[in-house]
């Protein structure tokens, strides 16, 4: 009896936090949802009105019709597969810089080691949009690398307007957070499990390979979702760097939505991200779930 | 590569290592012969797990040098040295099985799957784990663990074998197993041993040998019945075993003043009711059960005595005779009688 007030109670305390994302996540997904089914009724009357091209549901369960006119639009493929391709190399490049530089910080623990970790997590405060501006500047058509190559006679490329901008955007700003998770991973790592590989007779490389990197996996893992999840959805970084077409998904939502006025075509992109997004979310839980296991958490 | 005599298992010689600008390890010196079992002893700080960390090669030498099996390893890292350490908190790796921890350091020599199986079980087997090798260290005892990494050690076929504080982290009894499991072990396989402890139980009960440590130096090295029954230095009395330290000089059993130490082990002292030739008076102040014998705190008008006896035990308050049995005498810290 005691036992079942006291689950009440808990259940009672834990509903206010509960509610207020059922209200202002779990709702605003449902009815962006049944909007790109069609559902031009209720709370999504007003943008039915306003919007252009807007599929009225055919059937009780809605219609796939703005998922058609979206995936036969060679816009959006192009648009899809930068966006997947953008994500993959950047989320590639930050794990695997991400790895060197706290693998380098565990292995060497020297002055220049922290100083190399701090310098890479400087990107964490300096805001995206004035990350976005000094790239620019740095790789545009009169940034600085083409005015210092071509006082040596070389004509380095524009990399403005860009995919490899975009990569290098994205790098810039998802390297700190991952370096912090995988770095704080491997600082946690025992100095005897290393040295015991040592007197084992492993090199650095088995080391690295077969103890530093097993055991710090769901750190990395969950940088490595993060960071995807991140660049999946960027929009400031493509903006300001990204070529105009094709461009990333998050642009061309806002693009969809805004000057082309065609907001059910914008939210199932937004869709088709957010199914993305939310396999790779899949991956952290999976992750997160199976070290759990493995300490005997759960 | 330079060679030693026949039948040496370890070298140090003129070992020293300067760590943040203080002198740890001071001109050491030990040879450890082919299958002996040698425990380096000594409260935190004397040095000992520095010492057994550059014969393992994860910390070099300032100056001296490493001769393991007539080898000089000095020069070389922890993974080219013919040592296997078995560590403090074992060091198992946790995403791993016991098998994969034993059968780590082979995969890394580079032998084929099944020599690997065929070693691996066998280590297993000879530390009575082989049921326990598909699992992963978070699911067995601290012992077992214990001895999954002995096996790991030993299946490397080390010329030396290191002990970093092996028991310290196993409850009583189980420590007193393992130590019998460990001792037998290195008898049967005669591998060199070195083990650290600060545990003077633990390096009497299971050394051939024993090097006393203090401040980075070896204080006395020999067995455990000569560290106990003549202690070389009066710091290595006092800190094996009980001591009945005395300033003064002895004479026909009675203290006299002097500037000497006398060190009394209470075995040495007989306590009568009645009076006996050179035998001090005094009152029994505690009575402290040891199991088969009491352990008799006894109060003279200048000191104490702590006696042990196993019969005729005296009560609280009784008036006591003490005799000297045997004494041990130093001179600036140096054992002269």
């Amino acid at each position: 009896m005691k036992g079942a007030r006291l689950s009440i109670l808990g259940l009672t305390l834990s509903l206010p936090p509960l509610i207020l994302v059922l209200v202002f996540v779990g709702l605003p997904i449902v009815i962006g949802f049944t909007f790109s089914l069609g559902f031009t009724k209720g709370p999504n009357r007003i943008i039915s009105i306003i919007g252009q091209q807007i599929h009225v549901k055919d059937h009780w369960w809605g219609t796939f019709a703005a998922y058609s006119d979206v995936f036969h639009d060679s816009r959006f493929l192009g648009d899809l597969g930068l966006t997947l391709f953008v994500t993959l190399l950047s989320t590639i490049l930050v794990i695997l810089m991400g790895l060197a530089i706290s693998i380098y910080q565990r292995l060497i623990r020297s002055k220049q080691a922290s100083i190399l970790v701090t310098l890479a997590i400087v990107p964490l405060f300096v805001p995206v949009v004035i990350s976005a501006w000094a790239i620019h500047t740095f790789y545009g058509g009169d940034g600085f690398l083409r005015s210092f190559f071509s006082q040596f006679g070389i004509n380095f490329p524009t990399l403005t307007s860009t995919s490899s901008a975009i990569v290098i955007g994205s790098v810039w700003t998802s390297l700190p957070f991952a370096i912090l998770m995988i770095s704080s991973g491997m600082q946690g790592i025992p100095d005897a499990l290393i040295d015991a590989a040592k007197d084992c007779g492993a090199p650095i490389i088995r080391i690295v390979s077969h103890i530093l990197i097993p055991l710090a996996k769901t750190p990395i893992i969950i940088a490595a979702s993060f960071t995807a999840i991140g660049i999946l959805g960027s929009f400031t970084i493509p903006l300001f760097l990204g070529p105009n077409q094709p461009t990333m998904l998050g642009v061309e939502i806002s693009n969809f939505f805004g000057s082309y006025n065609r907001p059910q075509q914008s939210l199932v992109m937004a869709f088709i991200v957010f199914m993305a997004a939310s396999g790779i979310a899949i991956l952290y839980v999976w992750s997160n779930v199976k070290s759990a296991k493995e300490s005997g958490r759960i | 590569m330079m060679k030693t005599e026949d039948g040496m298992g370890l070298e140090l010689r003129g070992l020293k290592k300067i760590l943040g600008g203080r002198v740890i390890i001071d001109d050491l010196d030990l040879s450890v012969s082919k299958g002996e079992m040698v425990s380096l002893l000594g409260p935190s700080g004397c040095g000992k797990t520095t010492t057994l960390r550059m014969i393992a090669g994860f910390l070099a030498v300032d100056s001296g040098q490493i001769l393991v099996a007539g080898k000089d390893v000095t020069a070389l890292g922890p993974d080219k040295r013919p040592s296997a350490m078995v560590f403090q908190n074992y060091a198992l790796w946790p995403h791993m099985t016991a098998a994969k921890n034993v059968g780590f350091p082979l995969k890394i020599k580079g032998l084929s799957k099944i020599e690997i199986k065929e070693k691996v079980e066998a280590a297993l087997e000879l530390v009575n784990l082989l049921h326990h090798k598909d699992s992963r260290p978070g699911q067995i005892s601290g012992g077992e663990q214990q001895r999954v990494a002995l096996a790991r050690a030993l299946v490397q076929e080390p010329d030396i074998l290191l002990l970093d504080e092996p028991l310290s982290n196993l409850d009583a009894k189980l420590r007193e197993k393992v130590r019998e499991d460990i001792r037998e072990l290195q008898r049967r396989l005669g591998i060199t041993t070195v083990i650290v402890t600060h545990d003077q139980e633990e390096a009497l009960s299971i050394s051939d040998r024993v090097a006393v440590m203090n401040s980075g130096r070896i204080e006395q090295f020999s067995s455990p019945q000569d560290l106990y029954r003549q202690p070389q230095t009066e710091y290595v009395a006092t800190f094996i075993g009980s001591l009945n330290r005395f300033e003064g000089d002895l004479q026909n059993g009675q203290i006299l003043g002097g500037t000497d130490v006398i060190g009394i082990r209470p075995e040495d002292l007989t306590i009568s009711r009645e009076p006996m030739e050179g035998s001090h008076s005094g009152i029994v102040e505690l009575v402290i059960p040891r199991g088969h014998f009491f352990e008799v705190v006894v109060r003279r008008k200048d000191g104490i005595f702590r006696a042990f006896a196993s019969e005729n035990i005296p009560t609280f308050g009784e008036h006591v005779h003490v005799k000297i049995k045997k004494a041990l005498r130093y001179q600036n810290g140096k054992l002269v009688a």
